[in-house]
């Protein structure tokens, strides 16, 4: 049957490539940015973030192709489930929501610093600003209050256009005197590689425009923001990295959580500042309204289907997931606090990235065994798909341990911490599935048997315990 | 398979369930939708025209504009508005396909949970 019917209110390519960028260009991305100067100093940076865009296309194609098979807000556990079965696909899931979690931390953080460092205030107020930015968003996500698509839109653009004019005002000051273009090794053995894993993390969770898919106009919207939000990202970033890398020392960046505000300085002075500080508030706005949607809305869900506790699902008066939302602002909350208390923000980074590349690992995986298991017609397909999906496998689990044993600081230096961060956080959500969820699932079994008999009126001339599939008795 | 009959009586009842649910009213009092169903095992097609909460009408056929369209089967269709099922059981399972806003496609799921706790 046809459901190619066109909806009231549906996302054009556009506003598609608004969200994904975004979703890609938190407050985060300017530390990011700090990384990738670690490890490839001076313009080598822009080289880094090229080659990670270039990479970046196959990312895109992986999605694009995962997306046309599931075009849904459940896309990654569909196609995860199909590829991998669904236990592995529930764990690796609430793996990549934790990223979330991270996200939304590390930006209540950065603006928490950014607005107290503006203000002159004594540091120990970031803690005050983190409650005060998570608290507005809490109470904002509990009254159903939603950025509008246009809104957003606005917003995103306005975040890259605002930090693009700000870097080419810098890089006029430089006089086009650019440094070690192409010393991308120069840092270390792998300085390169870890350089271009960290480029990768300008662009990460670009992808989760997927999980608008349901909206979008027709199924290549997606496809094309999947493919030109990292141009976008890419010209933006590079802009950063290049004002970045000669108006302000090294030096000065490694101990900043506020890079942006001191480029804004060097460059216009309090304008420059100020300029910056409302474009670190303005992504806050993409990355409070998606990123809780997002997440809550996965948790909703899970509990809906028996994989997390059923107080998650449950839902106030104006039909939002409460308790899912409330336990993400504390979790959140207490991440940013333990991150400003620890002064590791770049760690943020640091994990973010290797999630990212053991992520795309895994969607190049899925790529490969779906390609032999699922043979229906799809609206967009990879060329060379099993050669390049095998090459991505291989290409970003290379990533995910370059960035996982990384000293986000220095080059010098490995660092087996964000590693164990994620193993913890990995053996955990497996524990979890394989432990709770099992137990869940039988008490939600017990509760289907001992519910009101089926509503549904048997057909004349069948029995009425004759089994109707899909009911919710048929739990495992 | 389920005819438009069966499919009727559901509705009829999925109906009066939502309209007499005063927590359900409330919570979806600035919800105003249309709704398409396309069942893909059969040409029956209706709709649902959601007014501040209330449903108006469940007519046969696509009427209107849709903000949403799911399609599944018939017998999906017909358990899900008796309250047989879990629909987002369904939904993460790919049984159930919606277009539509995610947040249009969680309070579709949130009638059906807040009529039918133990749905």
């Amino acid at each position: 049957m046809s459901t190619e019917t066109t909806l009231r209110r549906s996302v054009g390519t556009a506003a598609a490539t608004a969200t994904s960028a975004g979703l890609a260009f938190a407050a985060i991305d300017y530390l990011g940015v700090v990384s990738i100067l670690a490890y490839a100093p001076g313009a080598t940076a822009a080289f880094a973030i090229l080659v990670g865009g270039l990479i970046v296309v196959l990312v895109s194609a992986i999605f694009s192709e995962l997306n046309g098979l599931y075009p849904s807000a459940a896309g990654i556990r569909l196609y995860l489930g199909r590829a991998v079965g669904n236990r592995t696909a529930l764990s690796v899931t609430f793996t990549d929501m934790t990223t979330v979690i991270l996200v939304i931390a590390a930006d209540a953080f950065l603006i928490g610093a950014a607005v107290r460092h503006v203000l002159h205030e004594p540091s120990a107020l970031a803690y005050v600003w983190i409650v005060v930015l998570l608290g507005v968003a809490l109470a904002a996500n509990l009254r159903g209050v939603r950025m509008a698509s246009w809104v957003q839109t606005i917003v995103t653009y306005t975040v890259l256009v605002g930090t693009s004019v700000l870097s080419i005002i810098a890089i006029v000051h430089v006089g086009g005197a650019f440094r070690q273009p192409f010393n991308i090794f120069g840092s270390g053995s792998f300085s390169g590689i870890q350089a271009i894993a960290f480029a990768l993390f300008l662009y990460a969770a670009f992808e989760w425009v997927t999980t608008t898919a349901e909206e979008a106009r027709r199924p290549q919207v997606i496809t094309r923001a999947l493919f030109i939000a990292p141009v976008l990202i890419w010209i933006v970033s590079t802009l950063f990295a290049l004002a970045l890398a000669h108006l302000v020392p090294y030096g000065a960046l490694h101990h900043s959580a506020t890079p942006q505000l001191l480029l804004g300085t060097r460059a216009l002075g309090t304008v420059g500042e100020m300029w910056m500080l409302a474009l670190t508030v303005l992504t806050a706005l993409n990355t409070f309204n998606g990123g809780f949607l997002v997440a809550s809305r996965f948790m909703y869900a899970a509990a809906r289907e028996n994989n997390l506790p059923r107080p998650f699902a449950k839902l106030n008066m104006n039909a939002v997931p409460w308790v899912a939302v409330t336990s993400l602002t504390v979790v959140s909350a207490i991440v940013a606090a333990l991150v400003f208390a620890t002064g590791q923000w770049l760690m943020l980074v640091s994990v973010g990235a290797a999630i990212e590349c053991a992520i795309y690992a895994i969607g190049s995986l899925c790529v490969v065994r779906l390609r032999a298991r699922v043979t229906s017609d799809r609206p967009f397909r990879m060329v060379f798909a099993k050669p390049l999906a095998s090459f991505g496998v291989v290409l970003f689990s290379a990533l995910f341990l370059a960035t996982a044993f990384a000293d986000p600081k220095d080059s010098r230096r490995f660092s087996v911490v964000p590693f164990l961060i994620i193993a913890v956080l990995g053996f955990f959500a497996t524990l979890y599935v394989a432990l709770v969820v099992p137990r869940l699932e039988r008490a939600a079994a017990a509760r289907n048997a001992e519910r009101r008999p089926t509503r549904r009126p048997p057909r004349p001339g069948t029995g009425p315990d004759e089994p109707v599939a899909g009911r919710v008795d048929e739990l495992p | 398979m389920a005819d438009w009959d069966e499919l009727k009586e559901a509705l009829a009842d999925y109906t009066r369930s939502c309209n007499n649910n005063e927590r359900l009213r409330k919570m979806q009092r600035d919800w105003s939708r249309v709704l398409h169903f396309v069942c893909s095992d059969s040409d029956v097609t209706f709709s649902m025209h959601v007014d501040r909460g209330e449903i108006l009408s469940t007519p046969e056929g696509r009427e209107g504009v849709p903000d949403i369209v799911v399609t599944t089967t018939s017998e999906t269709f017909c358990d899900m508005f008796w309250g047989d099922l879990n629909p987002v059981q369904k939904y993460l399972r790919g049984e159930i396909t919606v277009k539509g806003s995610q947040e249009d496609v969680m309070r579709l799921d949130a009638i059906s949970y807040v009529i039918w706790p133990d749905s």
